[in-house]
């Protein structure tokens, strides 16, 4: 078991190697198959713990969901109560309405933004490399970090934000304590942590569009509009489509700033649906209904997840 | 070269793009500049240019580290930052050995249901960590683990995502490597550990990066599932001093740089293998 080392190998006369390569093929007679122990150990650990942390929390945030528990803690079984409970209950459509405006103004917004920027740093200029950079740092920033420091910017009497806009003429704003406000200013924190995260994306696919069909376009006398209408945009569909899908599976879920700023206020104009989830599990102690919408959630996520396979499959097909 | 296809040509639309490169960066990058020099003002001065436009607003007028000195002294801070770091550094090298093991078999090894077990990693690698945490909780619940820190560790152990980095790059090595090393009668082990595992240090460095972060600035979890002053985290305390005491700015002003340069410092020195990955995982 000792001839490991390419080294020594040199040296040892061919028959003698012969003859020892000739014993390990007659015990394991594939070298390259390894035994169900050996693939166990190199799997085992993290398929258990997907398994575990992942899979079964699923199927307790199902089965949970058709049950009850009384204030004593003892459960007994609710058939469809909790989802009939949920769906009859006017605030549940009202945080639906909510998450859905949010992520169907925010997730377009942001995918521009970030094509803008992808479009605005791809081709290289002196220090482009540190630009991209500076418009990257944001995502650094833990979404909670993000919401203190915008939270404490924004502050109506004690932050700089409202200074500022005094004195541009602009005037003071409510922002977070603004029922009006309260929703766009969430979605511009989301914009200033991941604007930049999402163009290195779609920076990667620009990169991947040939350039011989600018050069074809160029000659045909296409000016940067043209280019951008015609060639740009039709070949970044995938990726754009991409990014689109996956911002919004992760605002879906959107809930640290909620919890650290707003908490679903003012008057429910920021009441999303994790963050509701989060309340009936922690606040109002009623796991029946959070489990029923923590699995409306894993519902809504696995349709955004099917969707990304297929544009992720997609790619790998083509290529 | 492609990279110069696009490019406007004219100068002054170079010199347009110019002004927006800058005037973005200087914009997006000036709420971090506030946060660190607010860390450095004096708590007399905290709030002393609230009321009108003042150029005190963004640049202390002295600088002191009181901030940050009685944030160690008064305050559970110094505990919270030894959980965040304990947890993410754990989680880290647990992670990476486990995940690349992982993605190592899937690479490599050829079994029945190979193709069924990387699907349901990819299912796991696709679905948001939040969307669980409730039906979570319960299971931490009746393991009697929630307030340890194996609560805040194990459950986002196992990354999908980060398997599925290491599959792809082990995928990509030649198979000869392998064979030769097992013909040359090492084990498999020796062969992941001594062999495999040096050649995928670009995706070892993004794979402990990305788990260090994620641990690092994970919130929601640690939030239900630590609730105690012991157990508790950077971003969680964080959070709570702002929502329990409400004027404490110098205290979330050092806390937060803190915080942020731990996640930063990390990014910046391998950013260009974090943003490569990242990015191939994605689109490719």
């Amino acid at each position: 078991m000792t001839i490991s080392h390419p080294a020594s190998t040199t040296g040892v006369s061919p028959t003698l190697r012969t003859k020892r390569r000739g014993r390990r093929l007659a015990r394991d007679f594939n070298p390259m198959a390894p035994t169900w122990g050996v693939i166990a150990i190199f799997l085992v650990p993290a398929i258990a713990l997907l398994v575990i942390f992942r899979a079964v929390p699923v199927v307790i945030s199902i089965v949970g969901s058709f049950f009850r528990q009384n204030l004593m803690g003892e459960r007994s079984f609710y058939g469809l109560g909790n989802y009939e409970t949920i769906f009859a209950d006017e605030s549940f459509w009202h945080s639906v309405l909510t998450t859905l405006k949010f992520n169907l103004i925010l997730n377009p917004i942001l995918v521009c933004i970030a094509f803008g920027l992808a479009l605005l740093t791809f081709s290289p200029t002196r220090g482009i490399g540190l630009f991209r950079s500076a418009l990257f740092i944001p995502m650094t920033f833990s979404t909670s970090l993000a919401a203190v420091l915008w939270s404490l910017i924004l502050d109506p009497n004690l932050g700089p934000a409202n200074p500022i806009l005094a004195a541009i003429g602009i005037g003071r704003q409510p922002f977070f304590l603004s029922e009006t406000q309260a929703l766009p200013t969430m979605m511009a924190i989301v914009v200033w942590k991941s604007a930049g995260y999402w163009m290195i994306f779609l920076l990667a696919g620009l990169y991947r569009i040939p350039a011989d069909i600018y050069e074809a376009a160029e000659i045909d006398g296409a000016n940067w509009l043209q280019r951008l209408r015609y060639i740009t945009i039709p070949q970044m569909r995938r990726p754009l489509a991409f990014v689109l899908v996956a911002t919004t599976s992760v605002n879906f879920l959107f809930f640290a700033p909620i919890y650290i700023i707003t908490k679903g206020g003012p008057n429910g104009a920021t009441d999303m649906l994790m963050f509701r989830t989060y309340e009936s599990a922690f606040v109002f102690i009623n796991w029946g209904r959070a489990l029923a919408l923590s699995t409306v959630l894993l519902l809504i996520i696995c349709v955004f997840a099917a969707i990304q396979l297929r544009l992720l499959g997609s790619r790998e097909g083509e290529d | 070269m492609s990279s110069s296809t696009l490019a406007p040509p004219s100068g002054l639309t170079l010199v347009a793009r110019r002004i927006a490169l800058w005037g973005l960066s200087i914009a997006v990058l000036l709420p971090l500049l506030w946060l660190v020099l607010s860390s450095f003002r004096a708590p007399s001065e905290m709030f002393f240019h609230a009321g009108r436009f003042a150029w005190g607003l963004v640049v202390p007028e002295q600088l002191t580290f009181e901030n940050y000195t009685s944030l160690f002294k008064t305050t559970n801070y110094g505990r919270a930052l030894f959980n965040s770091l304990f947890v993410a550094v754990t989680a880290m090298f647990c992670g990476v050995i486990l995940n690349a093991a992982a993605g190592f078999a899937f690479a490599v090894f050829e079994f029945p249901g190979r193709n069924w077990l990387f699907a349901f990693v990819l299912a796991a690698a696709m679905m948001p960590f939040e969307g669980i945490v409730i039906p979570l909780y319960l299971l931490v619940d009746a393991m009697g683990m929630i307030d340890t820190y194996p609560a805040l560790i194990v459950p986002d152990l196992a990354n999908g995502f980060v398997i599925f980095m290491f599959r792809q790059f082990f995928a990509a090595l030649p198979r000869e490597l392998y064979e030769a090393a097992r013909v040359d009668g090492a084990s498999w082990g020796t062969i992941f550990w001594r062999v495999a595992m040096p050649l995928s240090f670009p995706v070892v460095l993004t794979g402990s990066v990305m788990i260090f972060l994620h641990q690092f600035e994970a919130f929601f979890w640690p939030l239900v599932a630590a609730p105690s002053a012991e157990r508790t985290v950077v971003q969680v305390a964080i959070a709570q001093t702002m929502s329990m005491e409400g004027t404490a700015w110098g205290h979330l002003f050092s806390s937060m740089t803190i915080a942020s340069l731990v996640a930063l410092v990390p990014f910046l020195i391998f950013q260009k293998y974090y943003i490569r990955s990242n990015v191939m995982t994605g689109i490719k």
